[in-house]
C-alpha cells in the first residue's frame, strides 16, 4: 500500500539557481520513508545544493533563487507560513567535515534539545542518542571531555548523535565520510543501516561504491539535472540511461 | 655555484634572525630601564599614606586618593557604557547586517575613527556631553567621551573575534532548529569571548592612560574629594601625574613616579583579570 505520506519528501519541478546560473534544474522525485536515498554525481552537479534545500540551509546563502516545490509530509516547506527553524527541528543534518561544537561531548548532544525546551531526562536522551550513533561505548566515561579531543570518525558519529538527539524524522547527510578513513567510513555505513529503521536518510556522496553499499534508492545527477532515479540495484546493474551507465562504469566523472 | 648561493642564503637567514632578536631585546631593555627609573624614584613614596591622601602642596603630605578613585570611577563607567554598545554593534555588523555597500561604508568609517587623535574626541565630548547635555565636568561626561574614543577599537576587535568563529559551527547550530539569537548567544559568543575580551582590555587600557581628552573636557587637576556619583567632578591618574611632573620641585617628580607605579599596577591587574577570565572560558570550551 502506498499512500502519499509514505513519501517523506516530494520535489516538484525544483530549480535552484545562484544568480542566473541554475545549480539544480527542473528536478522531480520522491524520498520514501525509512529508506536510504543516495544522490550521486560528479562534483559541482548540484547535489549538495539540492540536499541543503530540504532543510532550508540555502536560506543562509545570498542570491539563491528557488522555483518549484518541495513537499515534506505533503506540506510545502517553502510555504508562506513555514518557519525554517521548525523545519530544521524535524530534519537533521550531518555535514561533510565533522563540526562538533568546541564544548564537551555531553553539551554537544544536549544543546539542541535543551534549547528547544526538551522536557524529559536530558541525561537519558544524551545516552540514548550516543548509543544510537554507536559512540556510547567509546565515550561513556568521559562525557565532560572536549569533543575536539575525539578522532575524526568519532567526531562525525558525535555529530550524528547530536542530530539524533533532536529526534528528527529525516537525517540529511552531505558526504559524511569524505573526510574519514576507511575504517571510520565502514562504521558510519554500518550505522546508517541501523538508523534507517527509525529515520529516513538522504545521503549525498561522490563515492559510488558507498551509494551502492548503503542505499535503497539512487538518483544520478549531472549538471544540475536528475538523469536517472530508481532502486539502487537497478541503477548499478541495469541503468536505463547511457550517461548513468558511463558514470557508474567510470567512463567519466 | 649553487652551494655558494646556498651558503649566502643561510647567512642572510641568520642575519635576519639576529636583527629580529636585537629589535625584540631593544624593546625589552628600554622598558626595563624605564621601569627601573620609575621604581627607583617613586617606590619609596608609594605607601598607605600615599594611597589614602588627597593631593597637597607639601610633597610629604600629598597622595593620590582622589586620582585613583577618579580613575576607578572613570574606567568602570566607561566599561559599563562601551562594552555593551561595542559588542552589540559588532554582533549586529557581523551576524545580522546584510553585507552590502552600507555595511562596507560603516566598516571603513569605524576603522578611520579608531585612528582619530584622542584630543578630537575631547573636543567632541566638550561640545556634546559637557555643554549640550549639560553634564558638566563630571565623571559621566568623561566616561562618555572615553567610550567614544574606545568604541571603534572594541567594535573592530570584537568583529574580528566573531568572524574567526568557523561558519561550520554556525551551520551545525542552525541545522538543529535554533534561532539566530540562540546560535549567537550559545555558540558564536562563547567561542569569540576570549578574542573579544582581549580587545576590550586593550581598549580600556588605552582609556586608562589617556590624558588629552580629559583635560579638554575639563577634568580638574586639584581635587580634594572622591567622586560619590557619576555627576561629580573628578580627576584621574594620568592628569595627577602630569600635574606633578610639570612642577619645578624634584620631590613632585618623585611623586609623579609613584603615581606611574600605581597606574601600572591598576593596568596590570586589569590585564591579569582578563587573562584569568579568558583562561576559564577557554577551559570551559575545551
Amino acid at each position: 500500500m502506498t499512500t502519499l505520506s509514505d513519501n517523506i519528501f516530494k520535489t516538484h519541478k525544483l530549480t535552484i539557481s545562484y544568480g542566473s546560473k541554475p545549480a539544480v534544474a527542473d528536478v522531480s522525485f520522491s524520498v520514501p520513508r525509512h529508506r536510504i536515498t543516495a544522490i550521486i554525481g560528479p562534483s559541482g552537479c548540484g547535489k549538495s545544493t539540492l540536499l541543503r534545500a530540504f532543510n532550508r540551509m540555502n536560506d543562509f546563502i545570498p542570491d539563491v533563487k528557488m522555483e518549484g516545490r518541495i513537499l515534506y509530509l505533503d506540506q510545502d516547506i517553502y510555504g508562506p507560513n513555514v518557519d525554517p527553524v521548525e523545519i530544521r527541528k524535524c530534519i537533521g543534518m550531518v555535514f561533510q567535515k565533522p563540526n562538533p561544537f568546541p564544548k564537551s561531548i555531553f553539551k554537544n548532544v544536549a544543546w539542541g534539545p535543551s534549547i528547544n525546551g526538551y522536557r524529559g531526562n536530558i541525561q537519558e536522551l544524551v545516552e540514548k542518542s550516543l548509543q544510537r550513533a554507536a559512540l556510547w561505548d567509546e565515550v561513556s566515561g568521559r562525557l565532560e571531555d572536549s569533543a575536539l579531543a575525539l578522532s575524526g570518525g568519532q567526531q562525525q558519529r558525535l555529530c550524528i548523535a547530536r542530530a539524533l538527539a533532536m529526534e528528527p524524522e529525516v537525517i540529511l547527510m552531505d558526504e559524511p565520510c569524505s573526510a574519514l578513513d576507511p575504517v571510520s567510513t565502514a562504521r558510519i555505513e554500518d550505522l546508517m543501516g541501523e538508523l534507517k529503521k527509525r529515520y529516513t536518510i538522504v545521503i549525498v556522496t561522490h563515492n559510488m561504491q558507498q551509494a551502492a553499499r548503503v542505499s535503497d534508492l539512487t538518483g544520478f545527477f549531472y549538471q544540475g539535472e536528475l538523469i536517472e532515479f530508481g532502486p539502487t540495484k537497478q541503477i548499478f546493474t541495469k541503468p536505463q540511461n547511457k550517461q548513468t551507465e558511463d558514470y557508474i562504469t567510470g567512463r567519466f566523472g | 655555484m649553487s652551494s655558494s648561493n646556498l651558503k649566502w642564503r643561510h647567512v642572510k637567514a641568520k642575519g635576519f634572525r639576529l636583527l629580529c632578536t636585537m629589535v625584540t631585546w631593544m624593546g625589552v631593555v628600554l622598558l626595563a630601564v624605564l621601569l627601573y627609573h620609575v621604581t627607583r624614584q617613586g617606590l619609596p613614596w608609594v605607601d598607605g599614606q600615599f594611597l589614602t591622601s588627597f593631593p597637597s602642596r607639601f610633597p610629604a603630605k600629598a597622595g593620590i586618593k582622589s586620582a585613583l578613585w577618579g580613575t576607578v570611577w572613570l574606567i568602570s563607567l566607561t566599561a559599563v557604557i562601551s562594552i555593551p554598545i561595542g559588542v552589540a554593534a559588532a554582533i549586529y555588523l557581523e551576524e545580522y547586517a546584510s553585507k552590502g555597500k552600507l555595511s562596507r561604508f560603516i566598516e571603513v568609517n569605524i576603522a578611520n575613527l579608531a585612528g582619530v587623535p584622542s584630543i578630537v574626541y575631547g573636543i567632541l565630548g566638550l561640545v556634546i556631553f559637557v555643554r549640550f547635555m549639560s553634564l558638566g565636568r563630571s565623571v559621566l561626561a568623561g566616561s562618555l567621551t572615553m567610550s567614544l574614543l574606545i568604541l571603534p577599537v572594541i567594535i573592530i576587535t570584537s568583529r574580528e573575534a566573531i568572524r574567526a568563529v568557523p561558519s561550520s559551527i554556525r551551520q551545525a547550530a542552525y541545522a538543529l532548529g535554533t534561532t539566530r539569537w540562540q546560535v549567537v548567544r550559545d555558540q558564536v559568543l562563547s567561542s569569540a569571548l576570549p578574542g573579544m575580551l582581549t580587545g576590550v582590555i586593550l581598549a580600556l587600557s588605552r582609556a586608562i592612560g589617556e590624558t588629552a581628552p580629559l583635560i579638554m573636557i575639563g577634568a580638574l587637576t586639584y581635587v580634594a574629594f572622591t567622586p560619590e556619583g557619576p555627576l561629580d567632578a573628578f580627576t584621574a591618574l594620568p592628569i595627577q601625574i602630569f600635574n606633578w611632573a610639570s612642577r619645578p620641585q624634584a620631590k613632585f617628580h618623585q611623586l609623579a613616579a609613584g603615581g606611574i607605579i600605581v597606574l601600572l599596577v591598576v593596568l596590570l591587574s586589569m590585564n591579569a583579570l582578563a587573562i584569568l577570565i579568558r583562561h576559564r572560558s577557554e577551559r570551559k570550551n575545551r
